[in-house]
């Protein structure tokens, strides 16, 4: 019973390929302005990592912005419900999840059967996203993996006066100029991103466990921020949490095709 | 959903391109006077008196607000700004006086700008109170006859007892007419969508009321024995304030939500309820105002305005509500976050959207509405 999700987001797009409930196969690339040829491309990778062709595949639900253009999907369902869906399966005991996602982030609450009891989001603004961390590596010189580990040799973290994305990068280039590590800078750029994030994850009810999906839960700055801000640790899952919202989708397939 | 619309509503869709359809400019050829309006304080039937009618103003297909902005604060709600825009840009240019009401501090920076850069000769403000008692009706019935006598004044027409009696049986029958169209939305499968509902009302608060009406009964009777033609989801209810694009809806609606009733100011319940009158007709007025505005204004009716979204919910068979609020609205903003809970209290599911006037971001509101469509596990 093979199931696949494909999740097209605004910077990446990601696909799972799952048998029953064991993973076989995913992948990841850059989206491109083109979400047809995004996801055509990335199902690819996966089903060549998991030994297998289109035509193995039983049912696909497509996520995402893109969702509504991938052309192989049977179905589509939305991210959040993807995201929430994807944590319950890896932790059944998850109640609460924070996704920051390159242009948006959300809190999404959950029941002990996984049900969405409430979700919130942001959208009109980049600073509690991935793109406010890219924008300040790339100030910093630095890739944007290395931007939670530089931050773990941070003596006196700056204090942000602001998470917008424009003031923010005039204060980095300020402290920059000062001659500040960029050690200070960066963990400084992660905690006031997890503040950011933490006010819009309280609006929907802390409740353990926590966890972080999306391409921001890789940065261990930012998770370690986002556990004092909220004063709870974070669950960490064992796939990687970028591909949340692609492996909710693929449970959802499997679901479709009568798995439980 | 329902894919085939009924053929008169590509009238409603016409009449919407423009804030001065063919309807108004028809009117205004004849001789007859329209009255610029932005509140649901405002009472129709008056500035329906003798040649005058009045046109709710909208500014459907704004841009942007580049003009409006050099006077008013980005921090002020984008409806304010839009009408400023439309207005700077002369497209408002048929509209004869212009009547308008405090409610909000930005709708008193849109009429003071208005008035100082566009001068124009017919210009009031209704000084609605922000309490309901008997004293606060009469203040009301009073600041209605100040209005009456000024327009009569002005405009040289008939604003009589008489006169007002009259305008309101016109008003009633239009009531009637649109109530009617929205009665059928609690059919288990409504022959009509929200978006075309919502496109019907607009462009009938937007027109004249005796011009319009013979297209809202074509309506009616070309829906009347009809089916919703499609599947939908769930069915949804919008509560909020100012909402004029039916585009908003139609996003709603293609994630499968059927959008069966709406509680917002330029909505139909309770906004198009009949004006009774016994004995004053302008104190009858009075009491409509109140009673049918239900804006957050007044902020000893909040009770008043939970239930009739919670009676809704039950009369139209709502899974669950769309609350949406324009970005920088104080007072639906203030009032969104105890509704939000009380009617989640009630075991009533609540999507809460905070938007700009003009519709934007459609990628995420898909994704909330079909979120939300989700969780309420359809």
């Amino acid at each position: 019973m093979i199931a696949a999700g494909c999740d097209v987001g605004s910077l990446t797009t990601k696909a799972v390929i799952l048998n029953n409930t064991r993973l076989l196969g995913h992948a990841i690339a850059r989206s491109s302005i083109n979400p047809e040829k995004s996801a055509a491309e990335v199902i690819e990778k996966a089903l060549k990592a998991a030994r297998l062709t289109f035509d193995d595949i039983g049912f696909c639900v497509g996520t995402g912005y893109g969702r509504e253009r991938i052309e192989f999907v049977k179905k589509t369902v939305s991210e959040i419900s993807c995201h929430a869906k994807g944590a319950h399966f890896l932790q059944p005991s998850v109640r609460t999840i924070i996704d920051i996602g390159g242009q948006d982030c959300k809190a999404i609450r959950l029941d002990a059967k996984g049900e969405i009891v409430k979700f919130i989001t942001n959208d009109k603004c980049a600073s509690g996203t991935g793109r406010f961390l890219e924008v300040m590596a790339k100030l910093l010189g630095l890739k944007l993996e290395e931007l939670g580990s530089i931050s773990s040799q941070a003596t006196r973290p700056i204090n942000l006066a602001s998470t917008c994305t424009v003031w923010a990068q005039a204060e980095v280039i300020m402290h920059l100029n000062e001659d500040m590590s960029r050690a200070d800078l960066a963990a400084g750029i992660n905690e006031a991103m997890a503040a950011r994030v933490a006010i819009l994850a309280r609006s929907v009810g802390i409740e353990k466990d926590v966890c972080m999906s999306g391409g921001v839960a890789k940065n261990t700055g930012v998770l370690e921020a986002m556990e004092k801000q909220l004063g709870v640790p974070m669950r960490r899952l064992r796939v990687d949490p970028q591909m949340m919202g692609a492996l909710g989708a693929a449970v959802f397939a499997r679901e479709k095709m009568g798995g439980k | 959903m329902n894919t085939e619309k009924p053929k008169i509503m590509k009238v409603f869709d016409e009449l919407l391109e423009n804030p001065q359809n063919r309807l108004v400019e028809q009117a205004a050829q004849s001789g007859r006077i329209p009255i610029g309006y932005s509140c649901s304080f405002v009472p129709e039937p008056l500035l329906m008196t003798d040649r005058l009618f009045p046109v709710r103003l909208h500014a459907m297909g704004v841009t942007g607000t580049e003009l409006a902005d050099n006077y008013l604060s980005s921090l002020l709600c984008s409806y304010t700004r839009s009408i400023l825009e439309f207005a700077m840009d002369d497209r408002y240019d048929l509209i004869r006086g212009w009547v308008f009401v405090p409610s909000c501090a930005h709708m008193q920076r849109l009429t003071d700008n208005l008035d100082y850069l566009k001068k124009p000769s017919f210009i009031h403000v209704i000084d609605v109170p922000r309490k309901v008692n008997s004293a606060t009706v009469a203040w009301q019935t009073e600041e209605l006859r100040m209005l009456a006598d000024r327009l009569s004044e002005h405009f040289n027409v008939d604003t009589s007892d008489h006169a007002l009696m009259k305008a309101i049986d016109e008003w009633n029958h239009f009531c009637s007419v649109v109530s009617k169209i929205g009665e059928l939305r609690k059919r288990p499968n409504p022959p009509i969508t929200g978006t075309e509902f919502h496109s019907a009302v607009m462009a009938s608060l937007a027109s004249p009321k005796d011009l319009i009406l013979p297209y809202l009964e074509t309506l009616h009777d070309e829906i009347k024995n009809q089916d919703t033609k499609g599947k939908y989801r769930a069915r949804l209810m919008v509560a909020g304030g100012h909402l004029h694009d039916p585009e908003f809806i139609r996003v709603i609606e293609s994630q499968g939500g059927l959008v069966v009733a709406d509680r917002f100011c330029t909505g139909s319940i309770p906004g198009l309820n009949p004006v009774k009158v016994n004995g004053d007709p302008f104190r009858a007025l009075a009491e409509q105002s109140f009673e049918k505005a239900l804006c957050p204004r007044m902020m000893e009716d909040f009770e008043r305005r939970l239930k009739l979204i919670m009676d809704t919910v039950k009369e139209y068979k709502v899974d669950g509500v769309v609350l949406e609020v324009i970005k920088f609205c104080d007072l639906w903003g203030v009032d969104a976050m105890p509704l939000v809970s009380a009617l989640r209290n009630e075991g009533i599911p609540v999507l809460k959207l905070e938007r700009e006037y003009r519709l934007g971001g459609e990628g995420q509101l898909r994704t909330r509405v079909q979120a939300f469509i989700e969780s309420m596990g359809r």
